[in-house]
């Protein structure tokens, strides 16, 4: 009797520890299917996004299945990014996002050919029925959070220059920084038309872009509404934060109390995974906000 | 995927847009024969277009040596080997895949993608000769030579159905309805660099300090203004033309571009096979090899070679060639009446007028108004 008492005791212990959120820690190789986001209130200052955070720990984690773009050409041929790990948590004004996922190589770009890793938080800009999961259609917009370790590489380090992409580079010179005096960049960069057209592409960028989209082939970066991230590489796996703030009017807001959407996409770029040549989630993720 | 008529092939092509013709595309005609590779032109569009950083390695214009140089790196042969076969009917119908019809079903177009290290060597192969070993007291007798190599001057084409606009999932990609020129639209362009896989011509490049696509431009501006391209009014040796060409069935016979391609058929579209429908058109060089030619430019090689052979015995031809490189302007008309050779613009008002030959002179050695002794050393 004492025996299965304590037997039973035990099982309870174990059932117990695998279903508490709190102590997700213990088992973080194994998160449950996500079935809905749920983003808890926690007591700390999200305006830094922050992979290591305490609060992480304390945070569910679920398992988001990921399937190689399959509607549009060009797409990858494999599934690159087979499932992310997903947290979340709110501090009444923003909302952050944690995602891990595995990537064996860690890529910025830069050089011809070569692409950067990303990952992009997808959101309908509108109440009521759902856009298509796949960058919205028309009249049903989505507002997209791109982030790139390319842009994030900006953010810390600088736009790279030409020298420090291809160090054994050489040029005898740029005719047009001899245009007007030294230390003005203005004539130097007024003939390279991606400038001069105030494309975000070719300016310093911060880790995350906005971008709003009304369907394939529509997607636009617009003025950032103050979304920040940081990314982590080791071992084989990128540890990602984006925040984004909860409510942003003509956008994108996630409500207290209620209940949202989020979709999610992954580039691995050391496989060659830009723009179209992604892994995606091939339907909605509801999102509470508690 | 639509169906789209192509007129180098005879037959409809698979394409993702429906067909589109500009109301008039840009083209440009090179004569083989001519060009001595002093890359002139590769410089004239350097300044012009590309000196800016993130362009160090671009060359929007260059020129290589056919069989065994190219820019980037082996760019035709690359793809010829992924498309196979490309065989033509007897009626000239091309009977192979183009690249967009040879895609595998996760990309839109059937490519290779050229590395940094495949632009690296603009000028690889320059000058090397094929066809057999060439040994000292050695003698070329008889066309086509047995030894061969031949300069290959290229633009981007400017293509009907661009394999560039075509694989560019942001439609940053576009072309011209006034005259057929294909531009980036440098707000859209996110460098992805799909344009760069693309292009079977690798006339689309990226640039990593502005971290978007770019391309030869046609010099638009300069052909609004009713002016040929830089690389074409720069050429020292007069080997092109630019100007617009009609499709099959609507060319003018007094149009100087549609008169050597469509009335002689004396330039031909260059690897037609690949279903862009390029417009640039080159007069085949008549030493060369002639299979190699035929790969490169298409059953109707022969003939153009024939037809240019016997040119001088046609006045008419032999008058548009010397009007060919007489002015920066773009002919849009010509007439040849009386050993004269004149060219038009676009609102019929001439421009140019050249004597089809040039008169000889005769001078006495002795020049008795400056009381010296004229040579003509030149």
């Amino acid at each position: 009797m004492n025996r299965t008492t304590t037997w039973l005791g035990a099982l309870v212990l174990a059932l117990s520890i695998s279903t508490s959120p709190a102590c997700s820690k213990s088992a973080p190789s194994k998160p449950e299917p996500l079935k809905t986001l749920v983003v808890s209130k926690v007591s700390a200052d999200l305006s830094k996004p922050d992979p290591d955070a305490a609060y992480w720990k304390d945070t569910p984690e679920g398992l988001v299945k990921m399937l190689a773009q399959p509607m549009i050409a060009p797409r990858p041929e494999t599934t690159t990014t087979e499932t992310i790990v997903v947290q979340a948590v709110h501090d009444g004004e923003r909302a952050a996002f944690r995602l891990r996922w595995k990537d064996a190589d860690k890529s910025e770009a830069g050089r011809l050919g070569e692409y950067s890793d990303g990952l992009a938080l997808e959101f309908p800009v509108k109440d009521g029925p759902t856009p298509p999961v796949m960058m919205g259609g028309q009249g049903m917009p989505v507002h997209l959070f791109h982030w790139r370790a390319q842009y994030q590489r900006d953010e810390e380090q600088g736009k790279p220059t030409v020298k420090q992409l291809y160090p054994n580079q050489s040029v005898d010179m740029y005719p047009h920084e001899y245009k007007e005096a030294p230390g003005n960049p203005s004539a130097a960069e007024a003939f390279l038309p991606a400038v001069i057209e105030g494309n975000p592409q070719a300016y310093q960028k911060v880790s995350v872009d906005e971008i709003l989209a009304e369907g394939y082939s529509t997607s636009s970066v617009v003025v950032g509404h103050g979304a920040t991230a940081k990314g982590a590489w080791a071992n084989g796996e990128w540890t990602l934060v984006i925040v984004r703030p909860l409510a942003i009017p003509g956008y994108s807001s996630l409500k207290l109390g209620a209940e949202g959407n989020v979709a999610f996409a992954v580039w691995q770029g050391g496989k060659g995974e830009v723009g179209s040549r992604k892994c995606v989630t091939m339907q909605w993720t509801p999102v509470r906000i508690q | 995927m639509s169906k789209v008529k192509n007129w180098h092939l005879k037959r409809e092509v698979e394409y993702p847009y429906d067909e589109s013709r500009p109301k008039k595309q840009w083209a440009i005609i090179f004569d083989l024969n001519k060009c001595i590779a002093c890359q002139t032109c590769t410089l004239a569009c350097k300044t012009t277009w590309t000196s800016g950083k993130g362009q160090e390695y671009m060359f929007w214009n260059n020129v290589e040596s056919k069989p065994y140089g190219g820019y980037p790196l082996a760019w035709d042969l690359r793809v010829l080997e992924k498309l196979g076969r490309q065989e033509w009917s007897e009626k000239g119908e091309y009977l192979g895949k183009t690249l967009i019809e040879a895609s595998p079903a996760h990309e839109r177009v059937l490519h290779f993608a050229p590395t940094d290290e495949d632009w690296m060597y603009p000028n690889v192969g320059e000058d090397d000769c094929a066809g057999a070993k060439v040994e000292g007291g050695g003698h070329i007798g008889a066309l086509p030579h047995d030894k061969w190599f031949f300069y290959l001057p290229r633009t981007c084409a400017h293509c009907t159905y661009p394999a560039c606009l075509a694989a560019c999932p942001r439609k940053a990609i576009y072309k011209r309805p006034e005259d057929g020129i294909v531009l980036i639209d440098q707000t859209r362009c996110k460098g992805y660099g799909e344009c760069v896989r693309a292009c079977p011509y690798k006339k689309s490049m990226y640039n990593p300090h502005t971290r978007t696509s770019e391309k030869c431009v046609g010099c638009y501006p300069a052909v609004e203004q009713g002016i040929q391209p830089q690389c074409v009014v720069n050429c020292i040796g007069k080997i092109r033309v630019m100007g617009f060409v009609s499709p099959e069935g609507k060319a003018r016979d007094d149009n100087p571009i549609d008169f050597l391609v469509h009335k002689l058929g004396l330039a031909l579209p260059y690897y037609p096979q690949f279903g862009t429908e390029p417009n640039i058109y080159y007069i085949p060089p008549i030493h060369a090899d002639r299979e190699y030619l035929k790969q490169m430019f298409g059953p109707k090689v022969e003939a153009a070679i024939e037809k240019y052979k016997k040119l001088a015995d046609d006045p008419v031809a032999h008058g548009l060639l010397c009007l060919i490189g007489s002015s920066d302007r773009i002919i849009h008309r010509f007439a040849v009446d009386k050993g004269v050779a004149a060219g038009f613009d676009e609102a019929g008002a001439e421009i140019v007028r050249v004597p089809v030959v040039e008169a000889v002179i005769e001078r006495a050695a002795y020049d008795a108004k400056i009381g010296a002794i004229r040579n003509n050393t030149p």
